[in-house]
């Protein structure tokens, strides 16, 4: 018998709950319960990125991700980033930078992006070529995706409670 | 080139909706969900070209949670004639009595909940008898079996209006143009070279796939759908439903991607008719695999033959090409035209004879994809320029030159060239190869080679467009436009257009966005025509504006140039902040049908002109191609945003290079095999060459808002036969068909070695 | 996707129990990446998914037994904890160096090493590295646990010799003094792509005398292959052109690749040779 359950989460720093029946995936219960459209699925196979959020502070597929299994366990999306009226410093270098065209890629490569500045703060191009490469952008924005990471790395070194979240 | 007096015309101004989707808060019908609404998913043909002998529904229908199942039988009680097309009304809502393409939608399973109507169209079956079916281009062309046993043309577009198709063929359009005497040019060439270039069929895989919702409520239907052309989703719905126009209302927000894919009719037709049967909002979102059964492109067959004089002189070309159109027509037959007409290259010759068949085929519809044909004959007129170079003992570069068309000189068509960059575009190509310095060759099992190309195409004409400036009582600005944003950031520069006449910061301007209860018509927005119609639309809009706001200025009694705010004008007028000042206008450019040789002195309002240029490494144990520079260069006349301009050169060029290299949807016995990222590989950015630069050349088009014309298309028109020919140079052999795979790079090179890798 | 139900056991005992009762397919789920990929196209449709995720050691873990020299690695390791553990770096590099290209870093933060054993998807990059490491697996039941070498998992496309009701959980790859090795993962379309050809090499000794080797074709064919004979010519000679194409001609002899998308047979034929005779060279040391 397949029948829904109660899981309990955090979802951008604040706990909630939701009953997810147990083939729904996080993309669709971020979507359906709780308006969150920045994770989107495309490619549906975990290709593209356009799906992803952070579970337990790791990027993870939204679109391949069992909601039921998540339970007790953190999620963060790009709707989590900004603080109060100011944008999180990846979000404004991809302004800056111009790295997006039509947008439809954009959270998931600045999600990608902020755990690639946590896990590389300075990043040579040949590691954010191969950390990003699970993010397509059909508009091909990559020359600029590229350049807004950079401006990003730099100024979070310049910054570096601005990625800790707090206000710069 | 606009010296930068001006603070929004050659402004790199941030893109006005940048804060939107950096926060994931842009709006996409992606994630549009209505009241009520019900989810339709589709159950489609599993063969090429079959008759129905039935289909069974019922275990679908007894699925928990199903709402209701549909067949083409239910889709006629709501619409009596259920084909669209903007060329040929070929095209079935569902399939009707005949399935021509595998994938082919059959019928589509209603519920609110996606998975149960995913699982029960899985529990549809049907019975079919199979017919004969056929793939190739050529065979289709030449051969025996047909895809369609009768053809309706459409009548909608200008020009589009006298097609017939050729009855007992597969030949929707055959397109002619006839310059001076083939014949005699051959007959006193020096030399004839012929040869035949492929192209392959792919796909757009815009991010968003392809989603539209409709709803129909009291006599009305309101389309949420992700078009790039919603005036023409409106006259198509309306036709279909035999409504007027005024009760059909098409919204679309930002598209996530479109390419050209999300064009005419899609999904619009079955959601309507869906949402008629159950009084309900029904959306059919794609998923990305079932995006190759939506539209792709043309693959192409391009058979050329040039006469040439010793001296290098081209005095003839006959051009010969084969679109695969697929089952159904779409936008086909406009590119058969249009590519057609440009077919014989950017070059001055004399005596030229093309022949441009759109044909049917047991194939996914092909439409418009950016570069609309030009890109596949460009490969093949670029290829062949270069291959008759080296026999000639010509450099590839003053061959060019030495044919290139100049300004003033006719066309193939007979329209004269005007502001069309091509020997500004051909030498800043190749200064940026250094094409007169030495180059190194490689050592060892690494070969190094370097090519170039040049390209143009022409616009499609005549379109109209119409545009709306509303000033608000305190002066605010708004902007009607029907130019869909799928990236290319039109928002930004209509209004930085609107912005220079009416002398304030275009990021004041507010762009509202399509829905054609409120925004005026636009043709589409496609083709790279949005800069120079729409533009010009907006900036004689505003233009309205501004002179209305100078008679009310002097029928208030104030000097003229005193220059006062409008909200001070308002409150004088009506004692308060109220009132609008409305400028509206339309815009048609000039345009004479060609004749019946296909000349014309205005076959297109302005030319898009492309180089590429390439250096490779080819390792020749394995054939793995590494780009090492990419060197794209466009005529874009004034570049209204720079930035904005430099993203769409690169993004249109990245996607050719995908084009050119990693995608092909390959089919065995009518069936795709590829249909899904896994298997059909567009670049990410490990697919980058290492060195990636775009530019524009320093030109105007007179006729474009401020200089301006079109970007969009320009960097996919040479950027094949770039790297072919750059391939060629490296290791003596020409590659005809795309895509250039390493392994097709590998058997090109035993073949010429003398050692032919056997089995393909 | 239709519904199934889910369950999460914390004992052993309860999954061997969930896994062989009643007739419905069942399966155990590791990240659920592949498992997820299948549901999605409609390939598998479970009745029950047994989540092994609150499984305490031996499918948690990952360590170095100096003693005996072997690194053991739990089941439900992932590859992202492969790719950053410095005892993986330091004693065997060319995992670290295979999850460079594996998949993306969304996927390796979630695939499992066990799950990814299980699939059996012949293009799959870490199982062939695991064969040509001599690495063993150690499966559990309700019967107790079963050694094998990892050879003896691979049975084809997607078919294991892993029993119904038998679980991997753990991996168990000797560290050898003096061996060093590298995978080759050759792609043909996309740079980042599904292999056409993945070729690991594992040597030791040097290009005047090849003491011991050991190389795994996968990709190519339907499980990842030992190439003994391009092996036995190779083993105690020389590093020099004639042993290379030898050993070209033998490894090509030995197995029946197969064409597909991403190369003809007779293409990837070729690409075995070069990469053969680069990475031997490239690991030994010019002749």
């Amino acid at each position: 018998m397949t029948v829904p359950r109660l899981i309990r989460f955090v979802l951008n720093g604040r706990p909630v709950s939701a009953q997810v029946m147990p083939h729904e995936t996080v993309v669709e219960m971020l979507t359906q319960q709780f308006d969150l459209r920045g994770a989107r699925e495309s490619c549906g196979q975990g290709l593209c990125g356009c799906c992803t959020v952070h579970l337990n502070g790791k990027p993870v597929s939204g679109c391949l991700q069992l909601a039921a299994l998540i339970d007790g366990g953190r999620i963060d999306t790009v709707e989590g980033l900004e603080k109060g009226r100011q944008l999180d410093p990846v979000q404004q270098a991809f302004i800056d930078a111009g790295a997006f065209q039509c947008g439809f890629c954009t959270p998931g490569f600045i999600m990608m992006t902020k755990s690639l500045l946590a896990e590389h703060p300075d990043p040579s191009d040949d590691e954010i070529r191969h950390y990003l490469t699970g993010n397509l952008c059909r508009c091909s924005a990559y020359p600029e995706i590229i350049e807004a990471v950079r401006l990003a790395a730099r100024r979070t070194a310049q910054a570096p409670l601005a990625m800790a979240g707090g206000a710069a | 080139m606009v010296t930068l007096a001006s603070r929004n015309i050659g402004a790199s101004i941030p893109r006005l909706e940048a804060r939107e989707k950096v926060t994931g808060r842009a709006d996409y019908v992606h994630h549009l969900r209505l009241p009520g609404m019900l989810h339709g998913k589709i159950f489609r043909s599993t063969l090429p070209h079959a008759r129905i002998k039935s289909i069974d529904t019922s275990a679908a229908a007894a699925v928990e949670g199903v709402y209701r199942v549909v067949t083409i039988d239910d889709i006629r009680t709501v619409i009596p004639h259920p084909y669209y097309g903007p060329a040929f009304h070929d095209q079935p809502v569902l399939a009707d009595g005949k399935v021509r393409f595998a994938g082919e939608p059959v019928a589509v399973v209603l519920a609110q909940d996606r998975h149960v109507a995913e699982v029960a169209a899985g529990l549809i079956t049907a019975e079919y008898e199979e017919l004969p079916y056929v793939e190739d281009e050529v065979e289709a062309l030449r051969g025996e079996v047909m895809v369609h046993d009768e053809l309706r043309p459409a009548h909608t577009f200008a020009d589009l209006k006298y097609l017939q198709g050729r009855k007992g063929t597969n030949v929707a359009l055959d397109y002619k143009l006839r310059r001076g005497d083939v014949a005699a040019g051959f007959a006193k060439a020096d030399r004839i070279f012929e040869h035949t270039f492929r192209a392959q069929p792919v796909m757009h895989t815009p991010m968003e796939p392809f989603v539209s919702i409709a709803d129909v409520a009291d006599g009305r239907v309101t389309l949420h759908t992700a078009s790039q052309g919603p005036s023409f989703v409106r006259i198509e719905i309306a036709r279909l439903l035999g409504w007027p126009e005024n009760r059909v209302r098409v919204k679309v927000p930002y598209l996530g991607g479109g390419f050209g894919g999300k064009l005419y009719i899609k999904l619009e037709a079955l959601v309507t008719a869906l949402s008629l049967l159950v009084e309900r909002p029904v959306k059919i979102s794609l998923t990305m695999e079932e995006q190759f059964f939506m539209v792709t492109r043309h693959a192409c067959t391009f058979n050329i033959k040039s006469g040439v004089m010793n001296d290098g002189r081209i005095v003839a070309r006959h051009c010969e090409v084969i679109w695969n159109g697929g089952a159904y027509a779409d936008i086909g037959p406009r590119v058969t035209q249009k590519a057609g007409f440009t077919s014989a290259g950017p070059y001055d010759i004399e005596n030229v004879a093309i022949e441009s068949y759109a044909v049917y085929t047991n194939r996914p519809p092909a439409g418009a994809l950016r570069g609309f044909g030009a890109p596949q004959t460009a490969w093949a007129y670029e290829c062949h320029m270069d291959m008759i170079a080296e026999e000639l003992g010509l450099d590839k570069v003053e061959f060019r030159r030495i044919n290139l068309l100049r300004e003033g000189r006719p066309q193939a068509s007979g329209t004269p060239m005007k502001d069309a960059a091509l020997d500004k575009a051909l030498e800043h190509v190749a200064d940026r190869l250094n094409w007169s310095a030495p180059f190194d060759r490689g050592s060892g099992c690494i070969r190094r080679g370097r090519g170039l190309a040049i390209g143009f195409k022409g616009i499609t004409s005549p379109t109209t467009s119409v545009a709306v400036v509303n000033l608000f009582g305190d002066g605010s600005c708004a902007l009607y436009i029907g130019t869909v944003d799928m990236g290319q950031g039109s928002d930004t520069v209509m209004a930085q257009i609107a912005a220079e006449v009416l002398d304030i910061g275009a990021a004041s301007i507010r762009v509202i966005h399509s829905d054609t209860d409120v925004t005026p018509y636009d043709m589409g927005t496609l083709g790279s025509r949005s800069t120079f119609h729409m533009g010009t639309a907006v900036r004689l809009a505003a233009e309205d504006a501004k002179r209305k706001i100078e008679a009310l200025a002097a029928e208030l009694g104030l000097p003229p140039r005193s220059n006062a705010p409008l909200s001070e004008l308002f409150k004088r007028k009506y004692g308060m902040q109220a009132g609008n000042i409305i400028g509206t206008a339309t815009f048609i450019p000039d345009y004479q049908k060609p004749d019946a040789d296909g000349q014309s002195t205005k076959a297109t309002p302005f030319w898009g002109v492309g180089a590429a240029g390439a250096e490779v490494e080819i390792d020749m144990e394995t054939g793995q191609l590494t780009i090492l520079r990419l060197i794209n260069v466009a005529d874009v006349g004034t570049a209204l945003n720079p930035r904005l301009v430099r993203a769409q050169l690169s993004g249109a060029a990245i996607m050719q290079l995908g084009f050119t290299t990693t995608e092909h949807m390959v089919f065995r016995d009518g069936q795709l095999t590829n249909g899904s990222l896994a298997d059909y590989k567009i670049p990410s950015l490990l697919d980058m060459p290492r060195e990636f630069i775009s530019e524009w050349v320093e030109s105007r088009q007179d006729s474009g808002p401020f200089g301006a014309k079109g970007a969009g298309e320009s960097t996919t028109i040479a950027l094949s036969p770039a790297i072919g020919n750059a391939i060629a140079d490296a290791i003596g052999v020409h590659i005809t068909d795309l895509p250039l795979t390493p392994e097709k790079i590998f058997r090109a090179i035993r073949q010429a070695a003398g050692a032919p890798l056997p089995g393909e | 996707m239709r519904s199934f139900d889910l369950i999460e056991p914390r004992k052993l005992d309860d999954i061997f129990d969930l896994l062989t009762d009643g007739e419905e397919p069942v399966r155990p789920m590791g990240g659920g990446t592949a498992l997820m990929l299948m549901m999605k196209a409609n390939l598998f449709a479970p009745a029950r998914l047994v989540s092994l995720r609150h499984l305490g050691p031996p499918f948690v873990g990952l360590s170095f037994d100096p003693e005996s020299s072997v690194m053991r690695i739990g089941a439900l390791t992932t590859f992202s904890q492969l790719e950053h553990s410095a005892d993986i770096a330091a004693h065997l590099p060319v995992v670290t160096q295979t999850m460079r290209t594996l998949a993306n870093v969304r996927v390796r933060n979630v695939a499992s090493v066990g799950g990814n054993l299980a699939h059996a998807d012949p293009h799959l990059d870490l199982p062939p590295v695991w064969l040509a490491l001599d690495a063993d697996v150690m499966l559990v039941s309700r019967n107790g646990e079963r050694i094998v070498p990892v050879e003896e998992i691979f049975a084809g496309y997607y078919e294991t010799t892993i029993a119904d009701g038998e679980l991997v959980a753990e991996l168990r790859v000797p560290v050898k003094a003096g061996w060093r090795s590298t995978y080759v993962k050759i792609t043909t379309r996309a740079a980042h792509d599904w292999p056409a050809l993945g070729l690991t090499i594992s040597v030791s000794g040097g290009p005047a005398r090849i003491d011991d080797l050991r190389l795994v074709l996968s990709a190519a064919l339907d499980r990842p292959t030992r190439l003994r004979e391009a092996e036995a010519v190779l083993r105690e000679r020389a590093l020099d052109d004639d042993v290379l194409r030898e050993a070209g001609d033998a490894a090509v002899a030995e197995v029946d690749i197969e064409s597909d998308s991403r190369g003809s047979s007779a293409y990837k034929q070729e690409l075995l040779r070069v990469h053969l005779r680069r990475g031997l060279v490239s690991l030994l040391g010019a002749a």
